[in-house]
């Protein structure tokens, strides 16, 4: 085990990784369906993406202790996966009822968003992803960030180009999911160019 | 064998053990008990129990109070404003769009979106106490014009009603056809002295939910419910000669004050202008002919803007300002008495302005 | 083209292609077009028979508009220019411009969008009628706020709707 400083650096090195070079959306295509659903407008992708990071880092780190310290020891690694899923199912619920409860300004603006949350699979992916990848809790804590951020930079980019799309003629057959598309394979390319901005 | 076994406790003990944390968690953080809304603490205060965690609006039709509201609870029609001195935490994005800057700083609140989680000190209009949901039986539907219809229904339960001429009630529209229950706000027309039933004017809206049930739907022997009385519109008392002014079902209320003043033989001066577009428009001209005879100074005026050709009309034609400036000198010592859309309120309250009338000498029940 | 079904009730085929349709919209639209096809607003709801998605219709109607050369506000400007003029007849009908005759009824109460941004609007149609022609269209002050804040024309076939090209054609 390496010392608190080289793991710290480690999870920063991740963390910017996770961001541009490793993007959860752009380069792995997780999280697609309510990126591509929920991009038309940048206030809806300001509050889903608040959402999902949120979720992300809680639930990875509850996932990561959950399976070091329960699966693990008890020799039942292959349940990860629903295991995974059931957690991650109940703290959306716990969440919106704690912020429904004490936010109600909060909750509203969110809105459908919250419960949507459980279907995003970038949240599971970067859960498979901390372990497939040995990484360690501190590291595991700048992942979950990174991914979490890297999936709201790329909705809120989305949102932001859509928004323009609005008043543009598109031809019928690409209208909606079409462009959305394209765009989002040409906007993966240009985050390809960040390769090798981390050398090592 | 054994492995499978524990594996599959293993697995539904963590799932059982998160379903209980959730279920403590809702009994505790999504729980409200149950919460004290007190109302109208300096006058009435009136104190009501209701279950925490629904809207305030819910709470209070739960407690039969009747706050009217369009949307169903929506947060679109802001009917359903009242003021929360205490209780009702920060303003929700939802009501901002509905709520000026001065509502907001006196606590005004929509009542669909204010969820009631703690104790509660509101303020609502103390008229809204005496209002009642009634129920009635359709006794007669009659045609006044082609798109107007005029409907009489007989109380069930309670028996009786009693209003302030003027006042209006809020119609049900029940589910006929893929709808959702609205409620409508037609004024009373009929004889106040009446106690037993109420009549209605109803003009026919193209698309309209509660008239193309009216229209179409209703009959004769159907029950019907309604809440009310609602409204400050009402006759002065006094005997300071007026005028009325009216088109469309806005003759409604004016046809219940003219009852009004002739179970209370009343000798007030009062000249009605009514207006129409052509002389199908023209609505219970018998009811205005007889109220000319019974009333000693009593004038109806209808005011038709494009009599047809061959109707042989002889009355005053164009529109109802028009033929109030040409009559009407001086106004300063008179009252005015307005019924109709908003467009025909303003331009009256210009002509009458312009004749000397004070302007809160000038009452009027503006739609919307 | 319609499937031939009893009274109103769609067809296997339609119900399949709705719920298709339907999966493929996020939850906010989906809600929203739940509203207009429901009588909760309106009597027969704003898309009527139009079988097509919400954001479709509006898509296919801007691009028509747009091929004319206007833009869904400047339509809408002039339709509540109309409106406006006609205003003055206090209800009866009104010469506008020497070429229309404008009719406004108005009733009592406010019509809600079925967008989700708060605030009513009044209840007022407005019938135009062409003195030349005689083509006549007719419209509401919800219609135009739809047409002006979401470039909605309502679904073919809906008691309200207007043909973008029509309007066009007709109002200028």
């Amino acid at each position: 085990m390496e010392g608190i400083a080289a793991q710290s650096w480690q999870a920063f090195v991740v963390c910017i990784s996770a961001v541009f070079t490793q993007n959860v959306l752009l380069s792995y295509f997780l999280g697609m369906c309510s990126f591509l659903a929920v991009s038309r407008q940048v206030k809806a992708a300001m509050g889903l993406g608040a959402a999902v990071t949120f979720v992300m880092v809680s639930t990875c780190l509850l996932n990561w202790i959950i399976y070091y310290h329960v699966l693990v020891p008890m020799g039942l690694e292959y349940f990860r996966l629903i295991i995974f899923i059931i957690v991650i199912a109940a703290f959306v619920q716990f969440v919106e009822m704690v912020i429904e409860r004490y936010s109600p300004v909060l909750y509203q603006t969110l809105g459908i968003f919250l419960p949507l949350i459980t279907v995003n699979c970038a949240i599971l992916g970067a859960g498979l992803f901390m372990l497939i990848r040995q990484y360690s809790f501190i590291v595991t804590i700048g992942y979950s960030l990174g991914s979490g951020l890297g999936w709201w930079l790329a909705i809120l980019a989305m949102a932001g180009i859509r928004q323009k799309l609005a008043v543009s003629r598109i031809p019928a057959g690409l209208q909606g999911p079409g462009i959305a598309l394209l765009i989002a394979g040409m906007m993966a390319l240009g985050f390809i160019g960040f390769t090798g901005v981390l050398a090592g | 064998m054994w492995g499978i076994v524990i594996s599959v406790a293993a697995v539904s003990g963590m799932g059982a053990a998160l379903a209980l944390l959730l279920v403590i968690a809702e009994r505790y953080i999504a729980n409200y008990g149950e919460c004290e809304i007190t109302i109208n603490e300096s006058t009435d205060d009136r104190k009501v129990t209701v279950q925490g965690g629904q809207p305030l609006l819910g709470a209070l039709v739960g407690q039969k109070m009747f706050i009217p509201s369009a949307c169903g609870g929506r947060g679109t029609c802001g009917l359903c404003k009242l003021k929360v001195k205490e209780g009702a935490g920060p303003v929700l994005p939802t009501e901002e769009p509905l709520l000026s800057t001065d509502e907001r700083d006196s606590g005004v609140r929509l009542s669909c979106q204010v969820k009631v989680r703690n104790d509660l000190k509101i303020e609502i209009p103390s008229e809204l106490f005496s209002i009642r949901e009634y129920k009635a039986t359709c006794a007669r539907i009659r045609d006044l014009t082609h798109d107007m219809k005029e409907f009489r229904f007989e109380l069930v339960d309670p028996a009786k009603i009693d209003y302030v001429p003027g006042q209006y009630i809020q119609l049900l529209t029940p589910v006929y056809k893929d709808n959702e229950e609205t409620y409508r706000a037609y004024s009373i027309s009929s004889d106040p002295a009446d106690r037993s039933a109420i009549e209605l004017v109803i003009r026919y809206v193209p698309d309209g939910i509660c008239t193309t049930w009216c229209f179409k739907y209703l009959k004769e022997g159907d029950e019907v419910r309604f809440n009310g009385p609602y409204g400050e519109f009402r006759l002065a008392k006094n005997v300071v000669p007026s005028v009325f002014i009216a088109g469309g079902s806005g003759i409604a209320p004016m046809k219940c004050l003219l009852h009004q003043m002739k179970n209370e033989h009343s000798g007030k001066e009062v000249t009605f202008y009514f207006g129409a577009n052509t002389t199908k428009d023209l609505a219970l001209v018998d009811e205005m002919d007889r109220f000319t005879k019974d009333l000693s100074s009593f004038k109806f005026v209808p005011v038709v803007a494009r009599p047809e050709p061959d109707s042989g009309w002889k009355g005053d034609t164009g529109l109802v300002t028009e033929a109030l400036a040409r009559d009407l000198k001086d106004a300063s010592g008179m009252e005015a008495y307005l019924c109709g859309s908003p467009g025909m309120i303003e331009a009256s309250i210009k002509v009458l302005k312009s004749k000397g009338m004070p302007q809160e000498k000038i009452y009027y029940d503006k739609f919307a | 083209m319609e499937n031939k079904t009893d009274d109103n009730r769609p067809s296997r085929r339609e119900q399949r292609l709705r719920e298709e349709q339907l999966l493929k919209r996020p939850p906010d639209v989906q809600k929203l077009e739940e509203t207009m096809r429901s009588s909760r607003l309106v009597m027969g709801g704003f898309l009527g028979p139009d079988k097509r998605a919400l954001y479709d219709i509006i898509e296919e109607d801007v691009s028509t508009l747009g091929r004319l050369g206007y833009l869904a506000e400047e339509v809408a400007s002039r339709m509540r220019q109309l409106t406006h003029l006609g205003a003055q007849g206090l209800g009866t009908s009104v010469t506008v411009e020497g070429r229309f005759e404008v009719t406004i009824e108005e009733h009592k109460g406010l019509n809600v969008c079925p967008w989700p941004h708060g605030g009513g609007v009044r209840k007022r149609i407005t019938t135009v009628r062409r003195l030349d022609s005689g083509k006549v269209l007719r419209w509401t002050d919800l219609g135009v706020h739809m047409i002006q804040h979401h470039g909605f024309f309502e679904g073919r076939g809906s008691l309200y709707r207007l043909e973008p090209r029509e309007l066009v054609e007709n109002i200028f």
